[in-house]
This record gives C-alpha cells, sequence and structure tokens, in this order.
C-alpha cells in the first residue's frame, strides 16, 4: 500500500476539523505549488498486511486448486461472497457517482444527464475511472477534513506511477463517508468504517463508544470482535479507566503501542492482548460526542501524519452519527424525569422564546393522564396573560383545558411524547381561557422530546401577548371587551366580549372607532368628538364615557379607553384599548354598599364592645365624686380616669371598703394589658379582694391569696396591686404592694413614697409572700396611692416621674378632692393609660377615734416582714 | 415629645449548651417586647434552660419588656431552668424592684456570676411558709 501527501498537508497543521459537509469559506487548498509527493510503501507501514476485505477490487486471492467437494464448496461460498463484496462496492460505489453527478449538476448547472455524460468525459481526460473522478468531484466540493487527506492522492492523479493506489485510498475514504452516511445507525457505520477505511490501514477492529452526559460510554457500533464481546462491553460506567475513556480526554487521542505494556482494559484485549490500540475523541463543531477506537492485531509504531489524519477524519464521521442517533442504551434508562428535567430546565431559559418543561403525569394505572409543567422559563408568556408562578408547577390540561380541544395542542404533544418525533407549526391557533371567556392566540409551536420530559416551545405573536395582557386586566375588573385597529390596513380586531357589549352577532363585522358616534347616542356626540380627537389627532390615550345604542334597543352606559400605537415616526399606526360596560358598575356599587354596611356592623361591634369595657369599669368604680365610703375623721376620695382611647380602656382598679371589722381596706391595682379582657380580670382580683379582706387577715396575707388567684384564676394575667387596712381607731396603715408603686404620703410641704417593701406582682408565679409595712398617720395626713397611668412616661424613669409627682402632690389643696384632681390635671403621663387615684386624709378625729396624733411624718416607721 | 426609637438590638451567644446569653441594647417597650420575645422563644426552642440577659444597654424598660422577663422565667422554671438579669441599668433595675421581678430573678453584676449561681442551683423560688 502506498500513500502520499502533499507538502502543505504537514503534520503538524493544527486547522480545526471542519464538520463533515460544511465547505470553508476560503478557497480550495489546491491552488498551490504542485504537490511534491512524498510516498511511504507498504512496506514501511508499520501496521500488518490489510486483511483480505476491501472494496477496491482487492479481494482475496483464489482458492488453491484443491476441487475436492468441500473445496467446490468452498469456493464456490467464496466466489458468491466475491460477487456480494462486488456488488456492494458497486452499489457504494454508484452512490458517490450520483453524489458526484449532483455536485456537477448543481456546479454546471446542467441536468442530471449532461453530468453523467461530463463524468464520464472528464474521467476519460484523466485517465482515471468515472468512480475516481467522482471522488475528486466530491472533494473539491466539500473542502472537508476528508478532502484534505484525499487530495493528496487525486489532485496528481494525472501522469503519477501510483496514481491508481493513492486514488484508491482516496475513494476507500468516500466510501467509508458514503457508507456512513447512509448507515442507519452507528453499526452500520463500525462496520463500513472497518471495512472501507480501517482494514487497508492494517486494522482489525473498531469500536465506536458513545459518551454520556456523566462521562460513562456506551458502546454504540463495533465491528471486528468477537461474538458477544460487544455484549460484555455494552457500557462502561463513568471514572472506570479505560483505552477508550481516556481516548475521550485527550484532545489527540489515546494511542497505545501495545496493550500489553499498559495495564488499561479494553474491548477485545484478550483478542489482541499486545495489538495496538487507538482511542480518538469523536467530536464535531467542539463537542465530543464519543470516542473512535481502533484495533490492531500488532504493536503500533508511530503512525505517519496522514494516516493520523485520515483516522482523526473518521472519528470525526462517527462524531456525526453518534450526534444524529442516540445508543439504544438511551430508552432503556430508568424513567426518572428528574435528571432529564434538570437539564432541560437549563436548556429552557436559554431560549429566547417561551418554553415550558413538561414531565409526563401517570393516573393510578400508570397511563398517561397529563403532563405536569414542570418549568416555565423566563421567558415565558402565557397566552391568558397571567403571572408565571400561575402556570408553574399545573397540569397542562388545568392550565390550559382547551389544549385538548381545537387546537389539538394536548395531542400534539401527547404524540411527541409516545413516538419522540418532533412537532413544529407556524401560527397555530391556540385558544386561552381569560375569565371564561375564550381568546383565540396565534402561535409558532415547536414540541420536541428530550429523554423523559416533553419541551414545549411557543411562540406568541407579540400583539397578541399584549392584547391578552391587557384583556387579563381589564377582565379582571369586570367582562371589557378589547379592540385593536390596523389604521394601515384598517384590520380590525375584536375579541368575543366586544361583540357581546355592541349587542352585535359575532360574525358581524367590528365597528371602527371613527364610526362609534353613529352607534351612541345623538347627546354624547361632542363628547365622543373630543376623545376621538385626542386620540387621531394629539395621539394621546384618551377615553370617554357614552351610552351605546345596541341594535336591540337597549341602551348601555360604555366607558372607552385607547391608545395610539405609533410608529418611528410617531405616526399612529393601531388604534387599541377596551370598553367596559359601567351600567354593570351599579352592581359593584350595591356590593361595595353592602360590604361598608358589614363593616360599619364591625365596627360598631368593636365600639360596642369597649363601651361595654367602659361600663364595667364605670359600674364598678363610679368615676368621680361619689364616694363610696363614710368614715368618721377620715376623707376618702377616688379617681378613676378611662384612657382616652377607648380601646385603652382596661385593666386599673380602686377600691376603698369599711371593713366589718371597721378597719377600711384601700387598694389600687392594675391588670396588664387592655380591654374586656383585662377588665374581666380586673373585676375577678378586685372582688376577690373584698372577699379575701372580710377573712381579717392582713395586707401581706391578702395580697398572697390575691396572687394565687390571679395566677390560677385569672388565665395567667399578671397585676400590680397595693393595698392597705387603715385602723380609724388607731390612725395606723398597715400595707403591702405586689409589683406596685408605692403610696405617697403628703404632710404639709413634704411628700414622701412609702419605702420598697418586698412584693411580687401578682401571677408571676404560684405562690410567693408579701412583706408589710405600717406607719401611723397624722391629722392632716394625706395618702396617695395610684397607678402608674398616673406617672408613666417612656422618657422618665420612674424616679423622675415619681418625683415630678412628688412636687404637685406637696401643694395641698384645701379638700381631697381638689387634690386629686389636680394631681390627674398636672399628670405628666405621655401614655394615654386608664389612671387610678385613692386618697385619704386623715381629719380630727372624733372622740370615739381616739387621741389625736402629732403631725410628724413617719413615713417607714416600721416594717413588718 | 422625644421617642428616639432605636431599634432594638438582640444578641445571643451561648457561654455553655444550654445556656443563652442574650445581649440587648435598645428600650424594651412595647413596640419592642414582641421582637425581644421572639428571640427568647428561639431560644426555649433551641433547648436553653437558663437565660442570661444583659441588659446593661437597656436605657429603658417597661411593664411590656418585664412581662417578657416573666414569661421566659414561667417558661424556665418549668423545665426546671433559670433567669439571670445582668447588670442592669439603673431605671431598668429600678423598675425591677419595683415590680418585685428582681426578688424572683436574681440580677448579677457579671456573667460570671450568674453562671456560678447556675452551678449552685440556686432555688427557684423560696417555698412559701403559709
Amino acid at each position: 500500500m502506498t500513500m502520499s501527501r502533499p507538502p502543505y498537508e504537514d503534520a503538524a497543521s493544527p486547522e480545526r476539523p471542519a464538520p463533515l459537509g460544511d465547505a470553508p469559506s476560503d478557497g480550495p487548498p489546491d491552488d498551490g505549488p504542485p504537490p511534491d509527493t512524498v510516498s511511504v510503501t507498504a512496506a514501511d507501514t508499520p501496521v500488518a498486511a490489510p486483511p483480505p476485505a476491501g472494496s477496491g477490487g482487492t479481494a482475496g486471492s483464489e482458492p488453491s486448486g484443491d476441487l475436492s467437494p468441500v473445496g467446490r464448496l468452498a469456493a464456490t461460498v467464496e466466489r458468491l461472497r466475491r460477487e456480494v463484496r462486488a456488488a456492494q462496492a458497486e452499489a457504494e460505489g454508484r452512490a458517490l457517482v450520483e453524489l458526484a453527478k449532483g455536485v456537477l449538476v448543481e456546479r454546471l448547472g446542467c441536468g442530471p444527464a449532461a453530468a453523467a455524460r461530463h463524468l464520464t468525459e472528464l474521467a476519460e481526460q484523466a485517465g482515471v475511472t468515472p468512480l475516481e473522478l467522482a471522488v475528486d468531484v466530491i472533494n473539491q466540493s466539500a473542502q472537508d477534513r476528508l478532502s484534505e487527506v484525499t487530495l493528496g492522492f487525486l489532485d496528481t492523479v494525472a501522469g503519477r506511477a501510483r496514481a491508481a493506489e493513492d486514488a484508491e485510498a482516496a475513494v476507500r475514504l468516500r466510501t467509508a463517508e458514503s457508507g456512513a452516511l447512509a448507515a442507519q445507525d452507528t453499526q452500520a457505520v463500525a462496520d463500513s468504517l472497518l471495512q472501507h477505511a480501517l482494514g487497508p490501514l492494517g486494522a482489525v477492529a473498531v469500536a465506536i463508544w458513545a459518551a454520556g452526559p456523566d462521562g460513562s460510554l456506551t458502546l454504540a457500533g463495533s465491528a471486528g470482535f468477537a461474538p458477544g464481546e460487544s455484549a460484555r462491553w455494552h457500557y462502561v460506567p463513568p471514572d472506570v479507566a479505560t483505552v477508550a475513556r481516556r481516548g475521550l480526554t485527550e484532545r489527540t487521542g489515546h494511542w497505545v503501542e501495545s496493550l500489553a505494556r499498559t495495564s488499561l482494559p479494553s474491548i477485545g484485549r484478550h483478542l489482541f492482548p499486545d495489538g495496538g490500540r487507538v482511542a480518538l475523541p469523536a467530536g464535531t463543531g467542539g463537542r465530543i460526542h464519543g470516542v473512535l477506537e481502533i484495533v490492531w492485531p500488532a504493536p503500533l509504531v508511530p503512525q505517519p501524519p496522514q494516516v493520523v489524519r485520515q483516522m482523526e477524519a473518521l472519528a470525526e464521521l462517527c462524531a456525526h452519527t453518534l450526534e444524529t442517533s442516540r445508543p439504544p442504551q438511551a430508552s432503556e434508562r430508568p424513567p426518572g424525569p428528574l435528571p432529564d428535567a434538570t437539564e432541560l430546565m437549563d436548556l429552557a431559559e436559554g431560549l429566547h422564546d417561551p418554553a415550558l418543561v413538561l414531565v409526563p403525569h401517570l393516573d393510578s394505572a400508570g397511563g398517561l393522564a397529563d403532563f405536569r409543567i414542570q418549568h416555565v422559563n423566563s421567558r415565558f408568556l402565557d397566552p391568558a396573560g397571567r403571572p408565571r408562578a400561575v402556570v408553574n408547577g399545573a397540569l397542562l390540561l388545568e392550565a390550559y383545558p382547551m389544549a385538548a380541544g381545537e387546537s389539538e395542542l394536548f395531542q400534539r404533544v401527547e404524540r411527541v411524547y409516545a413516538t419522540g418525533e418532533p412537532f413544529r407549526a407556524r401560527r397555530m391557533a391556540l385558544t386561552a381561557l381569560v375569565d371564561e371567556v375564550a381568546l383565540a392566540a396565534t402561535a409558532d409551536i415547536s414540541i420536541s422530546r428530550h429523554g423523559s420530559c416533553v419541551l414545549l416551545i411557543w411562540r406568541i405573536e407579540d400583539e397578541t401577548a399584549r392584547l391578552a395582557s391587557l384583556l387579563q386586566n381589564a377582565q379582571r375588573l369586570g367582562r371589557i371587551g378589547g379592540f385593536e385597529e390596523n389604521l394601515l390596513t384598517g384590520e380590525i380586531t375584536w375579541n368575543g366580549q366586544m361583540f357581546a357589549l355592541y349587542g352585535r352577532p359575532e360574525s358581524s363585522p367590528p365597528v371602527p372607532l371613527e364610526r362609534l358616534a353613529a352607534h351612541a347616542h345623538p347627546d354624547d356626540a361632542v363628547t365622543i368628538g373630543r376623545f376621538l380627537r385626542t386620540l387621531l389627532h394629539h395621539r394621546r390615550p384618551a377615553s370617554a364615557a357614552f351610552r351605546l345604542q345596541r341594535p336591540d334597543g337597549v341602551t348601555r352606559h360604555m366607558r372607552v379607553v385607547a391608545e395610539p400605537v405609533l410608529d418611528t415616526d410617531d405616526r399612529p399606526v393601531a388604534l387599541r384599548g377596551a370598553y367596559q360596560d359601567i351600567s354593570s358598575q351599579h352592581w359593584t356599587e350595591v356590593a361595595l354598599a353592602a360590604t361598608r354596611d358589614q363593616l360599619a356592623h364591625t365596627e360598631q361591634q368593636a365600639h360596642e364592645r369597649n363601651r361595654l369595657t367602659l361600663q364595667l369599669q364605670h359600674a364598678i368604680m363610679p368615676p368621680t365624686h361619689n364616694t363610696p365610703l363614710e368614715v368618721p375623721g377620715l376623707q376618702v376620695a377616688v379617681r378613676y380616669r378611662p384612657a382616652e382611647e377607648e380601646q385603652l380602656v382596661g385593666g386599673d382598679w380602686y377600691d376603698a371598703v369599711r371593713l366589718p371589722s371597721g378597719l377600711v381596706m384601700l387598694c389600687v391595682g392594675d391588670v396588664a394589658g387592655h380591654g374586656i379582657e383585662a377588665a374581666t380580670s380586673m373585676v375577678v382580683l378586685r372582688n376577690a379582694l373584698r372577699g379575701l379582706a372580710v377573712t381579717g387577715a392582713g395586707p401581706g396575707q391578702l395580697l398572697s391569696w390575691l396572687n394565687m388567684v390571679a395566677h390560677h384564676l385569672t388565665g395567667a394575667v399578671t397585676a400590680t396591686a397595693v393595698c392597705g387596712l387603715y385602723d380609724p381607731a388607731r390612725g395606723t396603715l398597715r400595707w403591702a404592694r405586689a409589683g406596685h408603686l408605692p403610696p405617697v404620703l403628703v404632710n404639709g410641704e413634704a411628700a414622701v413614697p412609702l419605702p420598697l417593701v418586698k412584693g411580687l406582682l401578682l401571677g408571676a408565679v404560684p405562690e410567693t409572700r408579701y412583706e408589710e409595712g405600717e406607719l401611723d398617720l397624722a391629722t392632716g395626713d394625706t395618702l396617695l396611692m395610684y397607678t402608674d397611668g398616673l406617672i408613666e412616661r417612656r422618657d422618665r424613669s420612674v424616679e423622675e416621674s415619681l418625683s415630678h409627682l412628688l412636687s404637685t402632690a406637696r401643694t395641698v389643696p384645701p379638700t381631697l378632692d381638689q387634690q386629686l384632681d389636680r394631681l390627674l390635671v398636672h399628670s405628666r403621663s405621655d401614655t394615654d393609660d386608664d389612671t387610678c387615684i385613692v386618697g385619704i386624709r386623715v381629719g380630727p378625729r372624733t372622740s370615739d377615734d381616739g387621741e389625736p396624733r402629732d403631725e410628724e411624718s413617719r413615713a417607714g416607721e416600721s416594717l413588718h416582714a | 415629645m422625644a421617642i428616639a426609637h432605636n431599634p432594638l438590638s438582640v444578641e445571643v451567644s451561648l457561654p455553655r449548651e444550654d445556656v443563652a446569653l442574650v445581649r440587648v441594647e435598645g428600650h424594651l417597650d412595647l413596640d419592642t417586647a414582641t421582637e425581644f420575645q421572639a428571640h427568647l422563644a428561639n431560644q426555649l426552642h433551641h433547648g436553653r434552660k437558663h437565660f442570661l440577659l444583659d441588659l446593661s444597654e437597656v436605657p429603658f424598660m417597661d411593664s411590656s419588656g418585664m412581662n417578657i422577663i416573666l414569661r421566659v422565667y414561667q417558661e424556665a422554671r418549668e423545665l426546671p431552668g433559670s433567669v439571670h438579669v445582668i447588670n442592669p441599668t439603673a431605671p431598668v433595675r429600678r423598675v425591677l424592684d419595683l415590680t418585685g421581678v428582681s426578688l424572683t430573678v436574681p440580677i448579677s453584676e457579671k456573667v460570671d456570676e450568674a453562671l456560678a449561681l447556675i452551678d449552685q442551683g440556686l432555688p427557684q423560688v423560696e417555698a412559701p411558709d403559709s
């Protein structure tokens, strides 16, 4: 075997392989200097002698003259085989000649007969067979990678000694290509490659691997291996190092001189244990689709560049086949939609058209019921104008019930899913439902299956989508008719609702805006004139209300809004807008009024609750001067000021009651929170304390019990309280507090708070104890108990607030009532909170009350734990 | 009326697995109590038993804030756990004393003191004797 190469085809030439069949833009590379061929004789080639399988007339030798019956049979079989091969070769050759004829028809602009004649004449002139010339023609035309290789042989056809052999090599490659193109699957390609191209190079077997996205390899086709070997090697999982796997990652392929010197496993290793191997990446357009693995029976020495290039060209050929036909294993993959879907979702995101990724949705019997819209891409535009989130994740028929109807969209998707055959259509009519109003949209549709998912792409005509979104918004507001008028063509588009509003059959022609006045009440002519002027003359959006007189005699109050669509020169090219029947707004107003009534009712309820709270407070604690208590020698006054805002009325309370023992119980308290709940708790605590006080227990004990009441009976409220028992006979006060501000003792010019005897607020813990204080009150002494509504300020500490209170309290008005009023008036509280004050002032005692006491202050005089 | 409302800042660290040290900065009042409570509830949810509330940066606390402390105290007591207030400002200290909460929720100057109290297994409530 002899091969030659032109000098410009240097081995180091790093051009990227052009895709097979794509003509490069630059001119044919054969217009350089006459190639000086370098020959490699058959003896130089390191590979073993080519096997008899060949197509270019290099059939095996005749069987020997053994004429035994067996020998004759063998001879017959061999002859028949040869004939079959020859027929095959002829057929393949014919395919190439036909291809060349086609090229000539296209080039010369002649008919097929003329092209055939031309081909014969040219072949005669050049002294080559028509087949060789055909290959030459194809090479000239294709200018692909194969051409580079074959040109080296063919452009020197005339007068070269080795021309015939060179041409044979060229024919071989083209034959392999032709066979590969005609092949239905990768397996046929493998057969064709081995027979036509690789066999002559000394290779004995070939494997074509398809690369999976995960790096796995699937045997897509093989030839020359022992039976069963391909089944054993049908799949190589990812990350398993084999010769082919190496070939996937190495740009120039993986060359193994002898399998014996590598530990890499590979297909057919036991058959050719020390044979050479080459694994070449099979890629097109920068994408590797798989690996071409070529097997030699003997060790492989470095190959001449043109052989390398031939093999690279063949690998590229494989890539085309791999790209277009999927390995058989692909369809056997378990039907897990997720990996497919994720990949497809990424793909969908890259599209400029609205795309939906659909996954089959099976019913309980495992049959296909519907498709789940797994993903809609960011370009997604709903024909019904809905936001993406509404559609994402829904079932196809739920989101688009009309898909099962006339448009047959669903059936198309179903069929594509079933057969894998993609579906494409332009201007397909889709029907979307907008609030049960059918809206026709036109879209270009593309449906294709990917793994177990279906990709549905639609390109909705822009205007349609805009109208849809207009409608979506409009119809939500209430049955609006949308229209569009093309001012250039005069074409008018109305949706179904428009005809209904106009009371016209859908078959009737739409009414142009300009003729609106003719359908309106005469009195509205001016309004409509102004509307049209704004729209058409000033080219601004406009709206008008008018009375539409329908053919059926009904008059409807309508509102029309419209805007002009301007071209780049600001000329109106279209008008679009909507009509709304505002007669029906009457009903909206009725509904609104009903809502308003209900709201008012709710407000009234809230108001009543607040009033109830207040009434409760008032019933229990009369707000002003009607002092409930007549105790000789003691003035008692109380004040209750409810919060100004009713809903803040809450849980403050006071009490002043004369007990059976003759002692006077004084108390103020404050339940945390506001409203009816706080008020009820207040009632519970106030009444409880009254009841408990009858037992005659001291204030500490009373609060301790009251704490239990608060903790257990009032539903975990907390409250503060201060409780005192005044003994009019002795002029002494025993008191205790539960987290409450201590009472203030006013004596002449001095106002001091009583000491903070220990006591936790009520309700925080199940049981606790309260320290008691005791002091003697002298004539003229005033004692004040109050809730923090009197003093609380956000921007002051308790001390500061208290000191203000004390300074107010120091000036003693003539009566206790006046003093309490004054405290309320000058309160510097900034919280609008309930406020309670209880005050007692010790007057001159009557004789039965005992001796008058001196007047010094005794605050904090004695304390009892 | 100047109510300069600084937003409440609550920072939680874990000196120990079951101890949450909650540093609060800002006013604890009706507006911020809910946030404060959410932080504490979250820590309760995560299984903390002892709560050290550092109130050294709380210039003001009203009854809402105090009720949150009481609530976490009630929750912690059930576990059983404890609540400690660390280094409160004078106004806050005053409120705690006034309401008697300081009788129940121990106040410590430093975190270490509170941790020591936890180690001693301080009785949460003195038993009533009547």
